[in-house]
């Protein structure tokens, strides 16, 4: 992990000296023990916070798309001969790869825009399962050696297995190296158990109806509507989200339960083909919702339906933004 | 919705059909003037191709009342637009999948392809559309409660 971040912040100085990148977007200490936060470092002199370990939760394509964005909008402003690029480097793992890929693929930006600093990864802490491991109990110190962790709380120290509390996306994620790279950092991570990847969707697509009506209906109403998961989610990019639109107006602000339902639904649709189930809709989630289990259904039925695995390579398009005349229709009515 | 009480003997399901201007649409019309008779369940609302249903239209629709919701438009190679139903048809596979994994009644969301000269079918198709909704009873899930 030392080796990697001290190769990272080798790599970012030298990109920001030569002026390869205008910002790397990568993370940075947090101001809790365990916790990491995205950092936008602009000059070489401040590449030292650069950190890389367990705790790097967040999917950073996020941060890429809304800095060129925003720098692109600004750029509207300035005479036409004075225009600028930005040139985004940004820390990236497997799922983060993906994100950049299919913000590619959707035309966000250009692949000259983008310098991407590959990262071998081997999964990231669920804040929720160490706040479990440690009892819910204030955690004071958190200190990684090797595949374990050890937590301080003013209760004592715990010893915990790392794989034993990183993210439910971490533990089937079949693509946790990066997939596309212009600097590789530290050497490809082992493999983590994509081979369960779909278990947890199946065993909820044999539940009765009813069974799956109630777990959706019981997750949605815990959702208090922050939207931390749509702003979190590198693949909602909408400059007017259908939630805040109100030509129509789709969605009620009020507190009936089914414009929550209705809202996360379609949220989570428009994520077909397009989640790359890094997670961080979950992580950021402050009510614990489990969205996975429903994102993980679209990804599962784009990969049954179309071989379609989102931001698997920048040649294979989201399954929604093609068609073939061969497409299965089993679930076209056909009266008798 | 008082109307919408399972044990009133009464109880007629609301359809709600969204259909293709060059396909389905001429298709009813076609029933209409041959005098084909179909249960009178179903509004239709006429868009320029099943491409063009947004799958929030169909989720909107349960949302604020119908019991059923169809998509109709025409057969894949006979879009007016070349491949709008194709496209249609991808949304809607993944469509209607989701909404039975979570719950909803496969049977309440219907997706099919009638041409303008299926006028039979398309009298067909509603009627039994109207019926499998029937058999469900009104719909309860995702159904706004109060404004
Ligand atoms: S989902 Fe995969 S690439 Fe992303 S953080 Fe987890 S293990 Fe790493
Ligand atoms: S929906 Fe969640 S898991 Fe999927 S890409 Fe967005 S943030 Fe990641
Ligand atoms: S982050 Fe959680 S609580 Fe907030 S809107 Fe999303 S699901 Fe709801």
């Amino acid at each position: 992990m030392k080796n990697i971040e001290n190769q990272l912040r080798e790599e970012a100085k030298k990109l920001l000296d030569d002026g390869k990148v205008n910002v790397i977007v990568g993370y940075e200490e947090g101001t809790l023990p365990g916790q990491t936060t995205p950092c936008f470092i602009e000059s070489s002199a401040d590449a030292d916070r650069l950190v890389w370990n367990p705790f790097c939760s967040m999917n950073l394509a996020k941060y890429v798309h809304d800095i060129i964005h925003r720098h692109r909008d600004s750029q509207k402003r300035a005479k036409p001969e004075e225009r600028t690029k930005k040139i985004v480097g940004v820390v990236a793992r497997g799922c983060t790869t993906r994100s950049l890929i299919l913000n590619l693929q959707e035309k966000q930006y250009e692949r000259e825009e983008l310098v991407i600093i590959g990262v071998p990864c081997t999964g990231y802490v669920a804040r929720r399962k160490l706040d479990r491991a440690a009892g819910g109990k204030e955690i004071i110190g958190c200190a990684v050696n090797g595949d374990r962790l050890t937590v301080t709380t003013a209760g004592g120290d715990s010893d915990i297995l790392l794989k034993d509390i990183i993210s439910n996306s971490c533990m089937t994620c079949r693509y946790n190296n990066p997939i596309i790279s212009d600097i590789m950092v530290g050497d490809p991570a082992p493999p983590m158990e994509p081979g369960r990847e779909y278990d947890a969707v199946t065993e909820f697509e044999n539940k009765t109806e009813e069974e799956r009506w109630a777990y959706f209906a019981g997750e949605m109403d815990k959702c208090i509507r922050c939207y931390a998961c749509r702003n979190a989610c590198p693949s909602c990019y909408c400059k007017v989200c259908f939630l805040e639109q109100n030509q129509p107006k789709w969605i009620g602000v009020g507190v009936e339960e089914t414009d929550t339902q209705v809202f996360q639904f379609m949220r989570m649709f428009h994520m077909a083909g397009r989640c790359v189930d890094c997670g961080s809709c979950v992580e950021v989630c402050p009510m614990g919702v489990d969205l996975r289990t429903f994102l993980k259904k679209l990804d599962k039925d784009g990969f049954e339906l179309f071989e379609h695995r989102a931001g698997e390579s920048l040649e294979s398009l989201p399954p929604l933004s093609v068609h073939s005349m061969n497409d299965k229709e089993e679930f076209i009515y056909e009266p008798e | 919705m008082a109307d919408n009480n399972k044990e009133d003997q009464n109880w007629e399901p609301k359809i709600v059909a969204f259909v293709c201007n060059w396909c389905t649409y001429a298709g009813a019309d076609l029933a209409g003037i041959s005098r084909i008779q179909y249960p009178p369940n179903v509004r239709l609302i006429r868009l320029p191709c099943s491409g063009r249903v947004n799958p929030f239209y169909v989720v909107k629709a349960l949302q604020e009342g119908a019991d059923g919701v169809l998509v109709s438009g025409c057969h894949p190679g006979e879009c007016h637009y070349l491949t709008g139903n194709l496209s249609a048809r991808r949304k809607f596979s993944m469509l209607k999948n989701f909404l039975t994994y979570v719950g909803v009644e496969p049977d309440r969301t219907l997706f099919t392809w009638v041409s303008a000269s299926e006028g039979e079918k398309f009298a067909h198709v509603i009627k039994g559309v109207t019926d499998k909704v029937k058999a469900l009873g009104p719909a309860k899930k995702l159904v706004k409660k109060f404004d």
